[in-house]
């Protein structure tokens, strides 16, 4: 008996866990997200002007729970974009796949990193 | 040659633009507006590490008409995701059962609408709290 060859193991779980928790985190408190850094902090709507400030964001952004919050809202949104981006362009038969995979999944790898790299820099 | 002569059926290449499958194309679509308000806060980081200058430049075009427009629209993106999210998941998970009966997918999906509204509705209550209090 000729023994059986090795499946090849896909990466596509992981793309898709990360989609799964991106699309879950965004359902959960995307709209509160936008409505608090997008209209209720520039407007000064319920919450003290202070809030925005770069002190403020500063010492978020150094917190090392407030850094885990950072690169977790925004990878994990640009890693649930990329999926649905991928699959809807694949199905659109918009180009070759290693294109459409660099143009997504890559672009979203290389925005991670650089939101490591700057809560890195931004330091504890 | 092969004998074999499929039939393939002709799909136009703007498929995704029409009806059936228009509804599928602009769910999928609110992910570009969740990647793109991940992007305004990866500006925001990126301001940040710059210093005080280049964020109040970041401030600034938050305060400004264009990007409440664009937060409003991003709202609007955000909510369509949040119903198609939980009615997509009924789909993608093993059958709920429940004192012997099928939950139905649409008891599911309401409660996951409800669930996401309660922890936007929670997080923006937490934060005007402290604000009030600090």
């Amino acid at each position: 008996m000729t023994p059986r060859p090795v499946p090849k193991r896909s990466m596509s779980p992981v793309f898709w866990l990360m989609f799964g928790a991106g699309g879950m985190l965004s359902a959960l408190f995307g709209p509160a997200l936008i409505i608090l850094t997008g209209i209720m902090l520039p407007l000064g709507l319920g919450v003290p002007g202070r809030f925005g400030d770069y002190g403020h964001a500063l010492r978020f952004a150094q917190n090392p729970l407030g850094k885990l919050v950072v690169l977790a809202v925004i990878a994990l949104f640009f890693w649930h974009g990329a999926e649905r981006i991928f699959l809807t362009l694949k199905d659109m038969r918009a180009g070759a796949l290693p294109v459409l995979r660099l143009a997504t999944y890559g672009v979203a790898a290389i925005l991670t990193l650089l939101t490591l790299a700057l809560l890195l820099e931004i330091g504890f | 040659m092969s004998e074999r002569r499929p039939y393939v059926r002709a799909q136009p290449r703007d498929w995704w633009a029409r009806k059936p499958y228009l509804g599928y194309t602009l769910r999928e679509l609110t992910g570009a507006g969740v990647a793109l308000y991940g992007g305004i806060l990866l500006a925001g980081l990126i301001s940040l590490a710059r210093g005080p200058d280049a964020f109040e430049g970041f401030r600034s075009f938050l305060s400004s008409r264009l990007s409440l427009l664009i937060h409003l629209l991003l709202l609007a993106v955000m909510i369509w995701h949040v119903v198609t999210w939980f009615q997509t998941m009924p789909k993608t998970m093993p059958k709920l059962i429940a004192g012997g009966q099928h939950v139905p997918q649409q008891k599911l999906t309401v409660a996951g609408v409800a669930l996401a509204a309660l922890c936007s509705v929670a997080l923006i209550v937490l934060v005007v709290a402290v604000g009030a209090l600090s």
